[in-house]
């Protein structure tokens, strides 16, 4: 609703925050209730954006690049850091600036520029333009026809590589199989067992990579056609127009796992070997380069480390249940290899992207970390020859307009004025433990630094910053405080062509005194933004916390925002009014406490985990839709709009569009059901039904290309059993308790939730409570 | 007897070179004081024994003396001075005297080479005829059946006996021939008694030899006989137990026919004589002379006669006791050397050498018939008791108790070779099917039904005859006993009637199904490999070896690589080409594919082809010099665990990464001398125990490493050994790799060691009657338990040593019954029960027990019982106890059998008279010498472990062959043959 409103909220600099003008004390921030937070999509790109063939002016002390809110003396040849007010004097080259020759970086408007780092010129070789990596880990423990839907996505990824795209293979099941591409007598195979942890150390020493392999970490290889000395590059790692032949035929002969699965037993799979088998291959290959893994996985790993349940078919895999009771003997063990593995891959700048596709989990919830902290694609699907994953994976290899921009070896560094302190960030990121001056005690996220590293990213990328302010500073207030305060992100990367670029996005907002005057912060309040916020903290509570009541931590900073934010008479319910800036937040928070965020027992930790993992990274709009779907209503009678996300709104003559991002629901009223299968729509004069039909099918298709992963289409009919996600998103304002006040056509849920209405009700009178 | 003292004669003269033995014979000789002269004559008269007496002898003696002299200043210089000592043994003169004499006397010189051969020359010629036994390898190999190609391999290493892995394989190829061919060659050149076994097979030798001894004793009886008939040629051995055993009369109508056959020693001898004249080298007397002088060391008494026989070294002792006495009491054995001694040499018919092999009964009348050498050319009738082929005893009588044997200072022992190559003339074993309900076995102590169990009671009961338990007879077993007691159908059920017969395996003794034939081919393709050609030796030794594996379905194939790390390959159809898999963690290995590494043979056969033509060009640029040995049959076995199967290895250099890797430890050895030569048979001993356990584990699961070493370094032998040893398989040495000569071999051996009869998952347990038990097993095997042998793989070349005791007493005049009962799995899948039956008459003399000793039997012991003894003991005391293992025979026997002699006798028992001689041999042989390389050293005594009789005595007294004119056919074989002595 708000998006249709705003269609860029962000504007060029990507950045959104909960509230953007800020208290200026600690005490007053936490009565704000809602965290200090900004979200930030470092890459996201913008037409108006400059890119600048040079290198960013530094500050002497904070390192703060040259900005637009730098306060410059163009006749002594000065600029001013906001961050710091060191004074510091423009280089020779900037001799030339002036009144009407100013640097782009100075222009107002661009609050954002983006620098192409040129190699060094005294060091030619140092930031040679590098091709991107890509090793693909591929399970075959599955029936065969998954693994011909996988293979031949395989090749057709292949086949949409650029040329000099270094290509490697690992597929896995009982063992892990790490092909040699570069062997031309014949297929040559590096086995490595399944159940045995193995070091990186290990893996190049037994790849024969040991001493000749470590050689170009030292610095950046140089020379041959490939630009590697590395003879393991030669071996593993081929230029995808080299190895295109081999692979397709590796491909065409790779059978599922041939070791026997007893009876009443899962495929024995070592997704964890295989995994850093590839890490440790590429860590002895390429260092310090673009790389990515691409892990595709069908099952759940049961063979040595990152195991997530036992063979035993008997045993299911871990529920949130288990979790909660401490009853999953593998979860704990499995997740501190995974973080293992992500250090380890963070260190080297490598992403691990996670393809998994199964009717039962795959260990999702284990690998997280390490595909969250690389910064790695993560789909979910029910199999490989499903759309979502199709789709998703083309999308992950095409160039053109709806590439997905990867990037690699991305740093995020954070400067801030003085009062600020960065709590740590929600996101697809790892701290690299900078610390400064403006780091906070308390960590939330990835925290104890002011700089994190990105191994992957891609233009949707969004990070959430979790800010605090420090209360030592009352000292300073008085004085000379300045009533802006400014945040400087500087975001550099290796973008897709193998260029080095930074990106310095510098903004500004305003300091209020909220104890004096509370409107202003009303007026900065950005609902929107402010419930993903609180959905992300509330994820990572969830995940981090024990025993954490996630409902009723909601509830009470609800309420609590209600009491200070709303007008009322104390003790008065009816009396309750919020302001139009809050007003759409605590249905925002009626959605987030259904959704599936907080409401995991209707998910495997699989699922949940990946849910977690979009919206962490996914940005404000499509978060929101998340929390809280958009439904769109077709009739004859009216052109689409927007309905409520009511039961209420289904008819029998309607059709409607639900986008809860991860499906997409396409849901016929009963009447209109009843036309389509007498197949009005093929005779001429009804073209109007057809026209009718037809559209939110075009409407979910550009939904659907739009959006990475690709959610899952459901086309339902009301009544239908796919109509059951339909139903669990809307507010079940009609329950079979009062279905007999319904009027025909439409429908009721059956549930005891409360609804919306009676969700105010308690919000209000608890609010107005004295 | 008289036979094998010809035989011995010249190989005494290759003893001789050696001096250790000396002391020990000494100890009779140096009761004179006389020199070697002394010796000498001693000698002579032994063998004249015969000659002595008769009138024959004096030409011979005549002509001795030179000889003795010549002899003993040739031999002298020859034989270095400590040889003076123990060349005076029979060996050292023989060969003096006969490198001297041949120059002396003639043309010889020619013949020279043969040296020996003064024995030889005459002999010689014998051999030659006989050797056309060489036709006897033909026909071997004909009887072989085994393809002819491999013949020549193995013929060649039988040949060569030393040689131990050529020879092994070619001899069982060969087994029968090679035999033959040991034989002819062995009697011709050495006439050394031990070939002499072979000689038998000459046959025609046989006869001559017959007459020399016959004559005196036995003249009257089978003297005649076999004389006529050329068959005696091993009569000789047998004769003498027969007759000690039977008595006269029986023996002499009844034995005759069988003397003939058994003859077969004498043959030799006879023909070494004969030879002579005829011979163009040596002029008789030279032949003689040899012949004399080595005999009588050997001979000294003819054990048969209770009165030993002394060979006295004066000659007048002899005349006194040993050859008046003898002549009568040799009868049998000597009978024919009697005979012989008394008859001019020249005289004596000579049949020209056949090689018609002796047919030998195992039982006559009913009581057990002596076997023939095991070296002769036999074919055996099973009439009760198994072929002497499968097993047989040290001691063809078993002492009533522990204290007789003790006092004979002999051992009791089996040598057990379960599925030997049979004679091609021979039945095939009967295979017998109980259906469900199995065998019929004692219930108490589980023995099998044989033909030594006694009906009674109508035949509703029975009693073992190893337990003595009485058991009820299956109702649907049961049968009438006749009039002669015994059930009236025994001659139609081969269980009954025959020593030897195999029984279908029925469920009960299967723990899973039977497993398939599992080849598995492991190739070191290391740098070194490469380069020398034997990795490209070993592909094509597999590639043409291929189509010689079992056919059917049931046959499977894998095949790996490694360098320092391990290559496995799938094979599978369904793959336009072989996938290589390669294994790199070689501290922890583990198999790369559950299935489809091993693979069956039909479905594979052509990526297995193009695989073996590819593997030495695609490591050829190869730069990895490490080998992990024990991490690649680790990882093999791996992936043969579920079923099992035989694990081929081509090992090339020193394992030195991985699982089990080992240092190169005797050049550490020399550089610390000190340290090696206090504990020089360290190296000699695995240099941990990580492959010991490996291999029992390997064994457990029924895995067969058989190690092929194609290398031109130290590999540690002594260290790799022992996988093969544990898992049943053995050790293929060759040293150093060449390129250009050895694959021929290596294929052939290959060949040899796939299509040879074996067996899989096999156990093995002997059960011998009450009052004897088995002590202990040696050979190549895994003992779990002590009362049976697990078998990973089992083929007709293994031979184990079963050493026995007493816990009892035995009946005089009962018998004793041994049982080996092998339960394998055919190449074809059928699980079978090999029952082997041997029972020997009980006896309380101590002569009986010297009468009946058999030689070759008694000498593989000692040959055994030394190899296990090197890698824990200082050689020095190894040899010592060798020598003392002999030496306290002989003491005993002239102790307590030969009172009369005069201390300046050296008497020995008739059938051990070239015992000394052996072991002479023996204790010269390459694992009792210290001056080798250490892998030589262990590849001996490894070689020697699971040698069988018929091999045993060839590998320590080489057979020798005259050249010069044979037919191509000979030449070919015998240049193959050489060129791999070693």
């Amino acid at each position: 609703m708000s998006e249709m409103a705003n269609t860029d909220p962000e504007g060029i600099d990507a950045v959104r925050m909960t509230w953007n003008v800020w208290p200026r004390t600690k005490v007053e921030a936490s009565k704000c209730v809602i965290p200090l937070a900004a979200t930030i999509a470092p890459i996201r790109p913008h037409p108006d954006i400059p890119t600048l063939p040079y290198a960013p002016l530094r500050c002497r002390t904070c390192s703060a690049a040259l900005n637009a809110f730098a306060r410059v003396d163009l006749v002594a040849k000065i600029w001013i850091c906001p961050f710091c007010y060191q004074r510091n004097h423009f280089p020779p080259h900037y001799a030339m600036i002036s009144e009407t020759n100013l640097p782009c970086e100075l222009y107002p408007q661009y609050t954002t520029v983006q620098y192409t780092l040129q190699p060094d010129p005294n060091n030619p070789s140092s930031a040679p333009q590098l091709p991107p990596v890509f090793v693909f880990v591929l399970d075959t423990c599955m029936i065969e026809e998954e693994l011909e839907f996988v293979k031949s996505a395989m090749k057709q990824a292949i086949g949409l590589l650029p040329e000099n795209a270094l290509v490697g293979f690992v597929s896995f099941g009982t063992q892990a199989h790490v092909h040699e591409l570069g062997f031309s007598d014949m297929s040559k195979v590096y086995v490595f067992r399944g159940n045995k942890e193995i070091t990186k150390e290990q893996v190049l020493e037994q790849l024969g990579l040991g001493a000749a392999g470590r050689r170009p970490t030292a610095g950046y290889p140089k020379g041959l056609q490939n630009g590697f000395t590395n003879t393991g590059v030669n071996r593993f790692l081929l230029p995808a127009s080299d190895c295109e032949f081999t692979l397709n035929s590796l491909l065409d002969e790779l059978q599922t796992d041939q070791w026997p699965v007893q009876a009443g037993h899962r495929a024995s799979r070592c997704t964890g070997v295989a995994l850093s088998v590839a890490a440790g291959l590429l860590g002895a290959c390429l260092p310090g380069t673009g790389a990515r893994i691409v892990a595709l996985v069908g099952g759940p790993c049961t063979e040595g480390p990152g195991t997530i349940v036992s063979k035993d078919l008997s045993e299911p895999v871990r529920s949130h249940k288990d979790l909660d009771k401490d009853a999953a003997p593998y979860f704990k063990k499995a997740v501190k290899f995974y973080d293992s593995l992500a250090k380890q891959l963070v260190s080297q700048g490598h992403v691990l992207d996670l393809f998994a596709s199964a009717l039962d989990q795959v260990g999702v919830a284990e690998m997280k970390v390490a595909v969250e902290r690389t910064g790695g694609l993560v789909v979910l699907a029910e199999s490989f020859g499903h759309s979502v994953f199709k789709d998703s994976f083309k999308r992950v290899f095409k160039d053109g307009e709806q590439t997905l921009g990867l990037c690699f070896n991305g740093t995020l560094e954070i400067n801030c004025s003085k009062d600020i302190k960065i709590q740590g960030v929600i996101g697809p990121c790892t701290s690299l433990e900078k610390k400064g001056p403006n780091v906070a005690d308390t960590v939330i996220g990835e925290g104890n630094t002011t700089a994190w590293k990105m191994c992957g990213l891609d233009k949707s990328t969004c990070f959430t910053v979790l800010f605090d302010v420090s209360s030592s500073d009352k000292s300073n207030a008085p004085g000379v405080a300045n009533p802006q305060l400014y945040l400087q992100f500087l975001t550099s990367y290796q973008d897709p062509e193998g260029k080095t670029m930074l990106r310095v996005t510098t903004v500004t907002r305003q300091w209020v005194d909220s104890a004096v005057s509370s409107e202003e912060l009303i007026q900065g309040f950005d609902q929107e933004t402010a419930a993903v916020v609180m959905a992300r903290i509330t994820s990572l509570k969830m995940e981090m916390e024990e025993g954490f009541d996630a409902t009723r931590w909601l509830d009470r900073n609800l309420i609590r925002l209600c009491s200070k934010f709303g007008n009322y008479r104390k003790d008065d319910p009816s009396s309750f009014t919020l302001n139009p800036c809050f007003s759409l937040f605590p249905q925002f928070m009626f959605n987030l406490r259904r959704s599936q965020f907080v409401q995991v027992f209707n998910n495997s930790p699989d699922e949940t985990a990946y849910f977690r993992m979009l919206l962490n990274r996914e940005n404000i709009t499509n978060a929101a839709v998340m929390i809280q779907p958009s439904l769109i209503s077709y009739s004859f009678n009216s052109l689409p709009q927007p309905a409520l996300l009511d039961v209420a709104s289904i008819s029998a003559d309607r059709i409607l569009l639900l986008d809860s991002y991860f499906s997409i629901v396409i849901f016929h009223g009963m009447t209109i059901a009843q036309w389509r299968n007498m197949g009005y729509q093929n005779q001429p004069e009804h073209q109007a039904f057809a026209q009718l039909l037809q559209a939110p099918q075009d409407d979910a298709q550009m939904i659907i290309r739009e959006r990475f992963p690709v959610p899952r289409l459901v086309v339902c009919d009301q009544h239908g059993s796919q109509a059951r996600f339909l139903l669990a998103k809307l507010n079940p304002s009609a329950t079979y308790n009062n279905a007999n006040e319904m009027a025909a056509g439409s429908d009721v849920i059956f549930t005891d939730d409360v609804s919306l209405q009676v969700f105010f009700e308690h919000l209000q009178r608890l609010a107005v409570q004295s | 007897m008289a036979a094998p003292v010809p035989p011995g004669a010249p190989r005494p003269g290759a003893n001789a070179r050696q001096q250790s033995p000396h002391p020990n014979f000494n100890p009779n000789f140096q009761t004179n004081p006389n020199s070697l002269a002394d010796n000498m004559q001693n000698m002579n008269l032994n063998r004249p024994h015969s000659m002595p007496n008769s009138g024959p002898r004096p030409s011979p003696f005549g002509q001795p003396p030179p000889f003795p002299q010549s002899s003993v200043t040739a031999g002298f210089p020859v034989a270095s001075p400590p040889m003076s000592r123990p060349g005076p043994p029979p060996g050292m003169v023989g060969r003096p005297a006969v490198i001297p004499a041949g120059p002396l006397q003639s043309t010889l010189p020619a013949n020279v080479p043969p040296g020996r051969p003064v024995g030889l020359p005459v002999s010689h010629p014998l051999p030659f005829g006989s050797r056309p036994p060489p036709a006897s390898l033909s026909s071997s190999t004909g009887g072989a059946v085994l393809p002819s190609s491999a013949f020549p391999s193995s013929g060649v290493s039988s040949a060569s006996a030393a040689p131990p892995p050529p020879g092994t394989r070619p001899s069982s190829f060969v087994s029968s021939s090679p035999l033959t061919g040991g034989p002819a060659g062995p009697m011709s050149s050495a006439r050394a008694g031990p070939s002499s076994n072979g000689p038998p097979a000459v046959g025609a030798g046989a006869l001559p030899g017959a007459p020399q001894f016959p004559p005196p004793a036995i003249v009257s009886q089978p003297p005649v006989g076999p004389p006529p008939s050329m068959m005696s040629a091993r009569a000789p051995a047998q004769a003498p137990t027969m007759r000690s055993v039977l008595g006269s009369s029986a023996v002499s109508s009844p034995q005759t026919p069988p003397l003939p056959s058994a003859s077969s020693p004498f043959p030799a001898m006879t023909q070494a004589r004969p030879p002579p004249p005829g011979s163009p080298y040596g002029p008789q007397t030279w032949s003689m002379q040899p012949q004399q002088g080595t005999q009588p060391p050997h001979i000294p008494g003819s054990t048969h006669a209770q009165p030993p026989r002394m060979f006295g070294m004066p000659q007048q002792a002899l005349p006194n006791q040993a050859m008046t006495n003898i002549p009568p009491a040799l009868g049998q054995p000597g009978a024919p050397m009697s005979g012989s001694s008394k008859i001019d040499p020249n005289q004596i018919p000579r049949p020209i050498p056949n090689a018609t092999p002796i047919v030998y009964e195992t039982r006559h009348g009913n009581s057990a018939n002596p076997p023939p050498p095991a070296t002769s050319d036999y074919i055996v009738r099973d009439t009760g008791n198994c072929s002497p082929r499968y097993m047989r005893c040290t001691i063809n009588q078993i002492p009533c108790t522990g204290d007789l044997l003790t006092t004979s200072a002999m051992q009791l022992a089996l040598l057990v070779q379960p599925m030997a190559l049979p004679h091609p003339s021979e039945d095939p074993i009967q295979v017998v099917d109980f259906g469900e309900s199995g065998p019929v076995r004692c219930s108490r102590c589980k023995g099998y039904i044989n033909p030594f169990m006694k009906f009674i009671d109508q035949g509703r009961k029975f009693i073992c005859n190893l337990c003595g338990f009485t058991d009820d007879t299956p109702r649907d077993y049961h049968c009438n006993l006749g009039p002669d007691g015994r059930r009236r159908d025994a001659d139609e059920r081969p269980e009954l009637c025959r020593g030897t017969v195999e029984f279908v395996a029925s469920k009960e003794y299967m723990v899973r199904d039977p497993m398939p034939a599992v080849y598995f081919f492991l190739i070191d393709v290391s740098m070194n490999a490469v380069q020398t050609g034997a990795t490209a030796a070993a592909c094509s030794a597999i590639n043409q070896v291929i189509s010689d594996l079992p056919e059917g379905t049931r046959t499977q194939v894998g095949i790996a690589t490694f360098d320092s790390t391990i290559h496995f390959y799938n094979l599978k159809r369904a793959l336009q080409q072989p996938l290589m898999l390669i294994v790199p963690d070689i501290q922890d290995v583990y198999t790369p594919l559950e299935t489809d590494v091993i693979v069956q043979l039909s479905e594979c056969r052509q990526h297995l082809e193009l695989l073996l033509e590819n593997i030495p060009t695609m490591f050829q640029t190869s730069t990895t010099a490490e080998s992990c040995f024990g991490a690649a049959i680790k990882a093999a076995f791996l992936a043969m665990k579920s079923i099992g199967g035989k694990l081929l290895v081509f090992q090339s250099v020193l394992p030195s990464v991985g699982i089990g890797a080992l240092s190169s430890r005797e050049a550490e050895g020399r550089t610390n001398i000190s340290a090696s030569e206090k504990e020089a048979h360290k190296l000699l001993q695995p240099a941990d125990k990580i492959l010991k356990t490996m291999a029992i584990e390997f064994a457990e699961y029924q895995v067969c490493v058989d190690v092929f070493v194609t290398t031109q370094t130290y590999v540690d032998i002594a260290s790799i050994s022992v996988i093969p040893r544990t898992t049943g398989g053995q050790v293929y040495y060759y040293y150093p790799f060449s390129a250009v000569s050895d694959p021929a071999k290596l294929y052939n051996d290959l060949r040899w060691n796939i299509t040879r009869p074996q067996g899989f998952e096999a156990v093995m347990r002997v059960r011998c009657s009450q009052g004897i038990q088995v002590q202990d097993y040696s050979g190549n095997f895994c003992k779990r338990i002590p009362t049976d042998v697990d078998l990973a793989g089992i083929d007709c070349d293994k031979c184990i040593l079963v050493t026995l005791k007493h816990d009892d007493k035995l009946q005089d005049g009962s018998e004793c019954g041994f049982q080996c009962a092998l339960l394998y799995t055919t190449v074809y899948g059928q699980r079978r029960i090999r029952v082997t039956n041997l029972s020997l008459p009980c006896t309380n003399m101590l002569s009986n027990l010297f009468r009946s000793a058999d030689l070759d039997t008694q000498f593989t012991c000692f040959l055994k019982q030394a190899a296990i003894e090197i890698p824990t003991c200082p050689l020095l005391q190894v040899r010592d106890h060798v020598t003392n293992l002999c030496i306290n025979i002989l003491l005993s026997y002239r102790k307590f059998c030969a009172t009369v002699s005069s201390t300046g006798q050296l008497i020995l028992p008739e059938a051990l008279k070239l015992l000394p001689l052996y072991t002479l041999a023996l204790i010269k042989s390459r694992g009792l010498r210290n001056d080798g390389r250490i892998d030589d050293r262990s590849f001996w005594f490894n070689y020697v472990s699971s040698l069988s009789t018929p091999l045993a005595i060839p590998l320590v007294y080489p057979r020798m062959f005259a050249i010069h004119n044979v037919d191509t056919k000979v030449i070919k074989f015998l240049v193959g043959l050489w060129s791999k002595v070693f």
